[in-house]
């Protein structure tokens, strides 16, 4: 039995290497010649960390890329519909909001949404079609990466969509001159960091529910009500004092204060409770998850 | 420190309420092919997720496992380098192509873009899906799905080869094709260990079966002399149950106590280790009321366990 020294340095144990020196002169004899096929003796060693956690992601974004009209498509116009539906046409009726034109106000907000909706959507509808459905998780647990590798790999993902699309919609607003360049071009960042925060709450779901159709609790229960309570449509300020210690609780609410910050708000000290949330939040529903989902993935 | 590829002793699995494996012990010494051979919910698949970490074992003082020297328990990764998996589902990629399959997996085995693309070449042409390469999944017969599965589990050049029922549902050319490229696997030193319901599967490329029921293993060794030792070589199959107390009768009468009877109910089967005492019990019968054949491991598993291989538990 190895101990954990010799774990860490694979193949090295007499077994595997007698198996390795025993197949080369059997190959030799046939015609077929399997091991001369081009390959580094990469089965060797498994991957380091970083290299499988991104194999996985590197699976999703080939997969995603195959079919990138239909899946990016719908969710990147959403937030572009609303800003123009809302933002334009109520706007000419509220005029300023916290100070600055309402589309600029709305716009800014709609950079997380968008990396909220996208991650929330991968990890919970997505993850329990890849789990249930379409079992491909079963396939990719026999290559060298762990449930928890396959988990964060996930996350990671899901955080880079939440990053494209909060790109996406920085970029239409900029070109359409609702938002103007400056600190706002590290909105991304914070998508990314939002897209990692609501991919551990899917997945954390996903450990809970008995059928596709309860995400719709997710979505209807958590997720549209935070689209108007945590301060993406309205400053929280405005709804009444009882219910504010609630949208405070709430994740959308942070990331975007810190957008807020960078569209032109600024910096102060108590955006530091905002990014010890989302740092505490993201750390806890992601270790939960992958706790339980491990369960699921491992009979 | 041994040099076994696999050891097993003492494993148990339970879910819930199922004991799936039930103190299940086997060794792999050297290459060759070891088929694990069962009717449905022997507990063939379980024990398979045990190896490569897919499933947890009940904890045990006396388990003991170890695949190439790792314990699947705490190095799933080294043994999962070593090893490739095909598992019984199928789970590729519906919406990727053949090619795009294969690339994807060849991130998880640490393989650069030019490595992948030369390794993936390889396989396809080994596995004789090279014209299907464009071919999305969904498009593929079933057994070039299967022959993707493996040439996928392939990808890492794996020492052990573990394939979850490899030929299930697949017409006999396919299946004679797979046998055919496991077997040359098999000559390069490639160590396989698959599961089966035919046992013409297990006789035909197996150097060691393990006949498992209910979680248990029943018999363990070489095919042909599994059989040799276990069973009479002949069989007469009577397909008129009908005719069995005529039958009995001339056999007590006769005093033929070298003729073993297995009375299943709509079947009734004659053993016996000279074909001349079948040939004279047939001798009483119309022709197409009865066959006389070699018996096989469907024989030898009925006469265990008292049941069928298909019959699910
Ligand atoms: N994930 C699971 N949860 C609960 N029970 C399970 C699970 N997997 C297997 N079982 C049970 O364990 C037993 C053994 O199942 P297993 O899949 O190992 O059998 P098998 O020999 O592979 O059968 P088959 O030939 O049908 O594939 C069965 O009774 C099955 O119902
Ligand atoms: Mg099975």
């Amino acid at each position: 039995m190895p101990n954990n020294s010799t774990a860490t340095t694979p193949a090295s144990t007499p077994a595997a290497e007698s198996q390795r020196n025993a197949a080369l002169p059997g190959a030799a004899l046939v015609g077929e010649n399997f091991l001369a096929a081009p390959i580094d003796g990469a089965s060797a060693h498994p991957r380091n960390f970083v290299g499988r956690v991104m194999s996985v992601w590197y699976r999703h974004v080939r997969v995603y890329s195959r079919t990138l009209i239909s899946n990016a498509l719908p969710p990147f116009l959403e937030p572009l519909i609303f800003l123009v539906g809302i933002g334009m046409g109520l706007g000419q009726f509220v005029g300023t909001m916290d100070g600055q034109p309402y589309i600029q106000y709305l716009a800014a907000g709609l950079l997380i949404t968008a990396a909220m909706f996208t991650a929330t959507f991968e990890c919970s509808f997505g993850t329990y079609i890849r789990l249930e459905f379409d079992k491909v998780y079963d396939g990719m647990l026999g290559a060298p990466i762990t449930a928890n590798n396959l988990l964060l790999g996930e996350i990671v993902w899901a955080a880079t969509k939440g990053f494209v699309f909060t790109l996406a919609v920085l970029i239409v607003a900029m070109t359409a001159g609702i938002l103007s360049p400056g600190w706002i071009l590290f909105a991304p960042v914070i998508g990314f960091f939002t897209g990692a925060m609501f991919a551990t709450l899917g997945l954390l779901m996903n450990a809970f529910v008995k059928n596709i159709n309860q995400f719709n609790f997710l979505f209807s229960g958590l997720i549209s009500p935070m689209f108007f309570f945590a301060g993406v449509v309205f400053p929280i300020e405005n709804l009444p004092r009882a219910a504010q210690p609630i949208a405070i609780i709430l994740p959308l609410t942070h990331p975007v204060r810190l957008t807020r910050a960078l569209a032109g708000a600024g910096w102060s000290p108590e955006l530091w409770w905002s990014i010890l949330y989302i740092a505490v939040v993201t750390a806890a529903m992601g270790t939960a998850a992958l706790k339980l989902l491990n369960k699921k993935l491992v009979d | 420190m041994n040099t076994d590829i696999i050891e097993v002793n003492h494993l148990f699995k339970t879910y819930r309420d199922t004991r799936a494996v039930d103190d299940m012990s086997f060794r792999i010494e050297g290459p060759g092919c070891f088929a694990f051979l069962g009717p449905n919910g022997a507990g063939k698949t379980t024990t398979m997720k045990v190896l490569y970490g897919k499933a947890k074992p009940d904890r045990h003082d006396s388990t003991q496992l170890s695949v190439f020297g790792y314990d699947p328990r705490s190095s799933e990764l080294n043994i999962k380098a070593l090893a490739g998996v095909a598992p019984q589902d199928d789970n590729l990629d519906q919406e990727l192509n053949v090619l795009q399959n294969l690339q994807i997996y060849s991130r998880f085995y640490g393989l650069g873009t030019s490595q992948a693309a030369a390794r993936i070449d390889y396989l396809l042409e080994f596995m004789e899906l090279a014209e299907r390469r464009t071919a999305r999944v969904r498009e593929l017969s079933g057994g070039m799905k299967r022959r993707l599965i493996i040439a996928r589990a392939l990808l890492g050049n794996p020492r052990l080869l573990i394939l979850d029922e490899p030929t299930t549902g697949l017409d006999p050319q396919v299946r004679q094709l797979i046998w055919d490229k496991l077997r040359s696997l098999i000559k390069t030193g490639v160590t396989i260990l698959l599961t089966t319901h035919y046992m013409e599967e297990a006789y035909q490329i197996a150097d060691t079966i393990v006949i498992m029921d209910k979680g248990k293993k029943v018999l363990e060794g070489a095919p042909r002399r599994l059989l040799r030792d276990n069973i009479e070589a002949y069989v007469l199959e009577l397909n008129r149950p009908e005719r069995k107390d005529e039958l009995l009768g001339m056999l007590q009468s006769n005093g033929h106590p070298e003729i073993r009877v297995e009375d299943s109910g709509e079947r009734v089967l004659y053993y016996a280790g000279n074909i001349s005492h079948l040939e004279d019990l047939g001798s009483h019968l119309a022709p197409d009321e009865f066959l006389v054949r070699p018996s096989n491991l469907e024989d030898l598993f009925l006469r265990i366990t008292g049941r069928r291989l298909n019959d699910a538990q």
